[in-house]
């Protein structure tokens, strides 16, 4: 019997981990090792340079204002996608007429890919016919002509705007999912002792979301350290590297200048951050198994 | 005082008429048990009290206060779920002074009534514990302190105990008597157990198809049921059912006839068909000149502190149950004879009412 | 109690809270629609109307030439067709590879497995940026750039964590008794696997149906970084490409776009039933 297993289990499981190694593992031990290496893409030949690169990143002026970029981005990115789609989620499971209607709206943008929905978002920020100028102008009067995208100031909030409509609908179907879980029973519980709409989304429902919450998070995580084609088609960094972040940097210097062995060190920086995250994310979620489970 | 008072309490499901047009009054400090089949409509009654559903018709007074539209936490109710419903987030102090923060009362005075709580369940060790870390009766002395804490004036009870083992039931049972007796507080009570109906209620309501069969004090219920429904829902085993017929006896009263058994009532009432009830402790194994009738003995249980036999009989298709003392000796496929108790006979004509 | 009844029962307070959050949804609606509702009217307008300042308004008439210019563009063929190539085969092989390592670590579970399994979930949470040199010097050194080859296998590898996750989280809720039913019958693991607890899993199948087609149909690092020639574009590389080629026929980039949203969409809307289940129980119970 525990021989059977034995066999299956290697039989199984021989395809899966081949692949995850070969493309996944291996990459990322390579990355540590280019990263020590001035390679530059084309030349098989290349040195070792020991800490040059890394030394470099701590002199970097663009890696710092990529940085600081990557921080602001991700923060954005996750809150206000979670906060709008718990918000949605929680509005539309109050039973109000039409929910599937309401659901598929705000599910739709998910469905489009960053290009689209770069381009879309171009169109509006657009200084002399963009949707969000007109309308603008036609509330205020004036002639604006700001160029959202083009100014320092705005691009990179701009740009968090149009990611946050984009990734909204994903947060709220998995909160909706996650509301559906809740027991009818608690709910009860909280009208008997006369919680306020407010005291039970706070005290009960938010509490016992945790679980999708956790979900929500991770996803946004992931996709917000991938945000890297929006802001590719929407801005490509600039103006000025103001709306930079470290993915665009590492692309910039690795595949513009062919600076590969700079680019690695960049990487490894980013590895090292999704590792903390990713700490924090595994901590929490044994938090939630033992409480849930 | 706490009065409760339904007036006429209906209510629908779309088609389904889950309590149809329930009256009654329950006085202050009162423990009273709704019993009733599955289904019947126990639960939907106490949820329309404690106001988590609405009524479709009538009134619902609590401590002489129209509370028909008021808020369920308005309403002076505490209700303890089958299920618990214990935040799996809390802990068992945050779950039990749950009502009060919302209330925001004071930190320490929470603190203070959570601790009295309890001492009162015998449950302080446990406060720092969250839900899963709690066993079963745990989680319901947990639940139990909740409903207590905010002094209500009804306390409403679903099934609190079915979701405990055999054991543990018969122990959280004594606890709530204690309770009830400690409290002075009106408490409704819905179960399908009939020892926790028995043992715990000053009145038991028999609920049937949304409608109240019967109220009465257990004893009354057990001796004197009013209907049919009532005389075979009270009581395990059930009470014997047998097709009879009543005729003329002697000094104008009615003897009731079955098979060839033919036994006096001691009053009179009108001839005719009629169902005949006799309750299983009623029977007894008789000397061979006392019998009223002879009975094939189908199957004996032995349950040790007495055992059932269960009778083939010439007049009733379905067997006859007896309870027997265990020291009488008696097999499978013997032919026994047995004795109709005079003084408990229950009789039922077409309709089901009692004669 | 005969004379209170009569008395007609006070009436329930009057509620709005329901209709405000009625008429605030129709207005968070109304503003989530309209930017693709913008996208949508111009790709019906001519190239003159937009031109004249009415991007945003309501098309005076229908016009569909835009979409028979970009339907009849062969470049636009070879790029759906390129993206299909792609996305359809890596979608099946990371859900195929997902399934196989998810029921081991829920059904076949070993000493050191729940360690194996975190490693593999982490996996998600890298940006693509971390092994982005090293795969390009692999299919470099493989003769491999310029060819979908890449990208079919980057997609599968890269989608190996949500899916073992995913899977693993689903199979978990087949009953134990299911498996050992069909042990006891003679199965083998792979049959159970093929023939109990996929059968069972298909809200998960097809949540992840529409997360892996979605997110390889739409993506654009990969295809930016393997591919160079036209004729191995992707769509969305190609929709970025083709923006010189109509660089003021907004209506033609309207339809191109919607075009190249199309197949996602409707992946969506096919396995819409099954999404929220899948999420509830593979994501959210997990
Ligand atoms: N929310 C509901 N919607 C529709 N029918 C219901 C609902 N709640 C209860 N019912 C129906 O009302 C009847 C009484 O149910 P219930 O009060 O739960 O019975 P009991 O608690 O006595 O078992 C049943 O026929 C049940 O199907
Ligand atoms: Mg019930």
């Amino acid at each position: 019997m525990e021989g059977d297993k034995r066999f299956w289990r290697a039989v199984l499981l021989a395809l899966p981990l081949a692949v995850f190694a070969v493309f996944v593992i291996w990459p990322l031990a390579s990355s540590f090792y280019y990263s020590f290496t001035n390679w530059n893409g084309f030349n098989p030949d290349y040195d070792y340079v020991g800490l040059d690169n890394f030394q470099k990143i701590y002199t970097d002026k663009l890696f710092y204002q990529a940085a600081i970029n990557t921080a602001l981005w991700m923060i954005a990115a996750i809150l206000l996608p979670t906060a709008l789609g718990l918000g949605l989620a929680l509005l539309i499971d109050s039973s109000v007429p039409g929910s599937a209607a309401f659901k598929s709206i705000f599910y739709l943008p998910i469905c489009l890919s960053a290009v689209v929905v770069g381009q879309i978002w171009v169109w509006i920020y657009q200084p002399d016919w963009g949707l969000l100028n007109t309308v603008l102008e036609a509330m205020s009067g004036e002639r604006l002509r700001y160029a959202w995208l083009a100014k320092p100031d705005t691009a990179l909030w701009s740009v968090i705007v149009a990611w946050s409509w984009q990734q909204t609908g994903l947060s709220m179907v998995i909160f909706l999912a996650g509301l559906t879980t809740i027991p009818e029973d608690l709910l009860e519980v909280c009208e008997i002792e006369g919680a306020t709409t407010a005291q039970r989304i706070r005290m009960v429902v938010i509490p016992l979301l945790t679980p999708a919450t956790v979900v929500v998070i991770a996803l946004s995580v992931i996709n917000s350290l991938k945000g890297f084609d929006i802001l590719y088609i929407m801005t490509g960094g600039g103006p000025f590297n103001s709306s930079d972040t470290l993915a665009m940097h590492m692309y910039n210097e690795s595949f513009k200048k062919y600076l590969m062995g700079y680019g690695s060190a960049i990487s490894v920086v980013l590895f090292l951050i999704a590792l903390t995250i990713i700490r924090v994310y595994f901590r929490q979620l044994r938090k939630v198994d033992e409480l849930y489970g | 005082m706490a009065r409760l008072v339904l007036e006429d309490v209906t209510k629908r499901f779309g088609a389904v008429i889950a309590v149809d047009a329930v009256d009654l009054q329950i006085e202050h400090g009162e423990f009273v048990v709704f019993v009733g089949p599955s289904g019947c409509g126990k639960s939907t009654m106490l949820r329309t009290i404690s106001g988590l559903e609405s009524v479709s018709a009538g009134r619902i007074l609590i401590g002489d206060r129209d509370v028909t539209h008021v808020a369920p936490s308005r309403r002076g109710v505490a209700m303890v779920f089958q299920s618990y419903a214990l935040f799996p987030h809390m802990t068992t102090a945050e779950n039990i002074g749950f009502g009060l923060r919302l209330a925001r009362v004071p930190k320490d005075e929470i603190a203070r009534r959570v601790t009295d709580v309890a001492k009162t369940l015998q449950i302080e060790a446990l406060l720092d514990r969250y839900p899963r870390q709690l066993s079963g009766g745990q989680r319901q002395r947990v639940a139990i302190g909740r409903s207590i804490i905010r002094d209500p004036e009804v306390f409403l009870f679903d099934e609190p105990l079915s979701n405990l083992d055999a054991a543990l039931r018969v122990r959280m049972r004594l606890e709530i008597a204690r309770l009830r007796d400690r409290l002075d507080a009106t408490m409704v009570y819905v179960t399908h157990d009939q020892t926790e109906a028995m043992t715990l209620a000053d009145r038991i309501v028999v609920f049937n198809q949304g409608h109240i069969e019967q109220i009465g004090a257990p004893v009354e219920l057990y001796d004197a049921p009013a209907n049919l429904f009532v005389a075979g829902f009270i009581g395990a085993p059930a009470m014997n059912f047998i097709p009879a017929e009543i005729e003329a006896g002697e000094n104008g009263k009615a003897n009731v006839r079955f098979g060839a058994v033919s036994l006096p009532i001691g009053r009179e009432a009108a001839e005719g068909k009629v169902t005949f009830g006799v309750r299983p402790e009623h029977l007894s194994v008789a000397a061979e000149s006392e019998h009223d009738f002879l009975g094939r003995v189908e199957i004996v249980e032995k349950l040790g502190a007495e055992s059932l036999v269960y009778l083939q009989t010439g007049f009733s298709k379905a067997p006859i149950t007896m309870r027997i003392p265990p020291e009488l000796s008696v097999h499978a496929g013997e032919e026994i004879p047995v004795r109709v108790g005079r003084k408990r006979l229950h009789l039922f004509d077409a309709e089901g009412r009692v004669i | 109690m005969a004379d209170a009844a009569v008395l007609p029962p006070a009436r329930p307070p009057f509620n709005p809270w329901p209709a405000v959050i009625f008429v605030a949804l129709i207005v968070l609606a109304l503003l989530f629609l309209a930017p693709t509702a913008g996208v949508l009217l111009s790709s019906v307008k001519t190239t003159r109307e937009i031109a004249l300042g009415a991007l945003w308004s309501i098309p005076a008439e229908l016009y569909l030439g835009n979409y028979a210019e970009v339907l009849a563009n062969p470049a636009v063929h070879r790029y759906l067709l390129n993206t299909v190539l792609v996305s359809a085969p890596a979608t099946v092989a990371s859900i195929a590879l997902g399934a196989l390592a998810g029921y081991v670590f829920a059904k076949l579970p070993f000493r050191g497995s729940n360690l194996l399994f975190l490693v593999i979930v982490s996996g998600m949470f890298f940006p693509p940026q971390v092994i982005l040199i090293p795969l390009f010097r692999l299919f470099n050194a493989m003769n491999l750039i310029d060819t979908l080859w890449p990208l079919i296998v980057i997609h599968t590898a890269m989608g190996i964590p949500i899916c073992t996750l995913l899977m693993r989280n689903f199979f978990a809720t087949v009953p134990n008794a299911l498996r050992e039913a069909a042990i006891l019958e003679g199965a083998n693991e792979w049959q159970v696997l093929i023939r109990v607890a996929l059968p069972l899993s298909l809200p998960a199948l097809a949540v992840l149906a529409t997360l892996q087609f979605t997110w390889i149909w739409n993506d654009f690092l990969w295809p930016l970084i393997f591919t160079q020639s036209d004729e191995k574009r992707t769509i969305m590389l190609g929709i970025v490409n083709l923006r010189g080629q109509y660089s003021v026929a907004w209506g033609v980039q309207g339809a191109l776009s919607l075009i190249a949203s199309l197949p996602t969409l409707v992946v969506f809307l096919f396995f819409q039933r099954y999404f929220i289940k899948g999420m509830t129980m593979g994501a959210v119970k997990g």
